[in-house]
């Protein structure tokens, strides 16, 4: 029995129940929007977790999960709480059972696809960057400061260079221009990160536990995912044979950060060398798989399912 | 340079800053949380060619990763609500956060503790967790529960293995040596195991007791407070900065007098949750 958590039209949750659905494998889907109608609770004796999570008044046992696929959205923004005070107690609730669900997902004798301890590198990308490097991938150079006169060197070392955030916060990577460098002086309010532009196409690898699909974005835009939007036409994103050297990095990048499913942003330049960006530990793979027909969930379905080596415990 | 990183309220910041002065260690520069974010200058490289960081504090003191040779780092928070209330005030918070992460990463070894994602001062964990791996370190931990149906307000940490008040006793580990309350063999090797499981090498470890011989698990931080550990846990810090990681560290006596909350070797380290 496979544990599916999110809000079920969104499309990665929904391409793993479509992939369980064709598999014939069962799952139980916990629909975040319907929470009053869940419950859930669980014990640890000896190191030993066992417990309940009851659905619309039917009952399962935690211990009969295989695998967790989580995917929630914020509880304290769902639609059901829009009206809700701070403390009411049907948020209290909400709060509460999405608690519960995410203590027991990080001590579940399973495969959880991700827990949250692990996802947590991504919230420093220089941090998580020091780590790449450890696992034997090439990292951009980067310059964090709120020295202006530290980046303006940096700019004439390099050909070109992007900034974008450093933090979980998503942003547009930007090619830093000659405007940008007239307003530089605003970095003293906060270090900023810098970082050379490097020449090459992307390649976002699924790694899902020791499987992985590979694939190239091409395009003439600083950052793919917005290539409509800085170069007016979309990204064109091709399934990638991943050399076998660089399969395995992958994989055991993946294993050594503590995800069994990750995102991992490559770059390949025009003379070989490959550059890791970043790793996404929470992949919206569904992107990929519309454009490509690589068929992740169904890789991430059967990982869950219990096919092949567990990864990451 | 060795770092004491902690806030300024941190008593046992302080204490450990004393201790290490007093031991030889030279220079030790103690630096709080609180003047972090105002610091004058930050630079922060990360490429090919390594990875370095430098930071230009408000008094001039200039803290330059590739010239610290090992830290006691007890930093819990860096704060951020200079930032409240200002445009990009919220982005600007997390991408400190995000900088002091990756700058704190940057310290060689031997740091205790060293930075994670959840914690800058090591990993917070859930009692949840902590009883999971009390149990696979070979402690006994008490029979934890977890209901969607608790009123308990996670976000203040009112969660707790036996009720507020219940008297415990406390247990350092600090780079595999266990200092503090006097305690069965089976239970400090417990505590190192623990110590390494969690992969926190400075970590402080409380006990309930339900009987002469009966230590029941009560809790775990990579934030304790130190003066648990005596003038020994000070001769051991002292010694594993050095770079040195042997069983029995020198003692220096004449620190005794000197160290405030040092109890002496009849210390027993007791305290309520």
């Amino acid at each position: 029995m496979i544990l599916l958590c999110g809000i079920p039209s969104e499309p990665p949750l929904a391409l793993v129940r479509e992939a369980l659905d064709e598999m014939s494998e069962p799952y139980v889907l916990f629909n975040q929007r319907q929470f009053p109608a869940t419950e859930m609770s669980f014990e640890v004796t000896g190191g030993k977790v066992t417990g309940e999570l009851r659905i619309n008044g039917a009952g399962y046992r935690l211990d009969d999960f295989s695998g967790v696929y989580v995917r929630l959205m914020d509880d304290r923004m769902l639609p059901e709480l829009k009206a809700e005070p701070p403390d009411s107690p049907l948020r209290l609730y909400c709060r509460a059972l999405h608690d519960t669900l995410m203590r027991w997902c990080e001590i579940a004798p399973t495969r959880v696809v991700n827990r949250a301890a692990p996802m947590g590198s991504n919230s420093s990308k220089p941090y998580q960057t020091q780590l790449i490097r450890q696992y034997g991938f090439e990292a951009p150079e980067s310059l964090v400061t709120n020295e202006a006169d530290l980046v303006r060197d940096f700019r004439r070392s390099h050909k070109a260079v992007i900034y974008k955030s450093m933090s979980g916060v998503r942003s547009i990577v930007q090619t830093m221009t000659d405007a940008d460098e007239e307003r530089l002086e605003l970095i003293r309010w906060c270090p900023t990160q810098f970082q050379e532009f490097v020449e090459g196409f992307n390649v976002r690898v699924h790694v899902i536990g020791a499987g992985l699909y590979a694939t190239a974005a091409r395009t003439e835009a600083t950052d793919y995912r917005y290539a409509y939007r800085q170069v007016g036409d979309a990204a064109e994103l091709t399934e990638f044979d991943l050399p076998d050297e660089m399969r395995e990095k992958c994989v055991i990048l993946a294993k050594g950060l503590g995800l069994a499913f990750a995102g991992i942003d490559l770059k390949l330049t025009p003379d070989g060398r490959v550059f890791c960006f970043e790793v996404n530990p929470c992949p919206a793979y569904s992107y990929y798989q519309a454009n490509t027909g690589q068929p992740i969930a169904t890789g991430l379905a059967k990982y869950l399912a219990g096919f092949g080596e567990v990864m990451v415990n | 340079m060795w770092l004491v990183l902690c806030s300024s309220n941190d008593i046992s910041g302080h204490w450990v800053y004393e201790g290490l002065k007093s031991r030889g260690l030279d220079p030790v520069e103690m630096v709080f949380a609180e003047v972090l974010p105002f610091s004058l200058s930050f630079e922060h490289r990360v490429g090919v060619g390594g990875v370095s960081a430098r930071i230009t504090l408000s008094d001039g003191r200039v803290i330059d990763s590739r010239e610290v040779r090992g830290a006691i780092n007890r930093l819990l928070a860096v704060p951020s609500t200079h930032l409240t209330g200002l445009p990009d005030g919220e982005y600007a918070a997390q991408e400190f956060s995000a900088f002091f992460l990756s700058w704190m990463y940057t310290l060689p070894e031997p740091i205790l503790n060293r930075a994670t994602p959840q914690g800058l001062c090591g990993q917070w964990r859930h009692p949840s967790e902590w009883v999971v791996l009390a149990a696979n370190a070979g402690l006994r931990a008490p029979l934890y529960r977890h209901s969607s149906h608790d009123q308990i307000n996670e976000a203040f940490a009112e969660r707790r293995l036996f009720p507020s008040g219940t008297p415990t006793r406390t247990l350092i580990v600090a780079a595999g040596k266990v200092r503090g309350a006097d305690a069965p063999d089976s239970i400090r090797e417990g505590c190192v195991r623990l110590s390494e499981i969690a992969e926190t090498s400075l970590l402080g470890i409380e006990f309930v007791s339900e009987g002469p011989d009966e230590w029941v698990f009560a809790g775990a931080s990579p934030l304790p407070d130190l003066r648990y550990g005596g003038h020994e846990l000070l001769d051991h810090l002292a010694f594993t900065l050095r770079g040195n990681i042997e069983a029995n560290p020198p003692q220096d006596p004449s620190a005794d007098a000197a160290e405030p909350g040092n109890a002496g070797r009849s210390f027993l380290a007791t305290a309520a949750l």
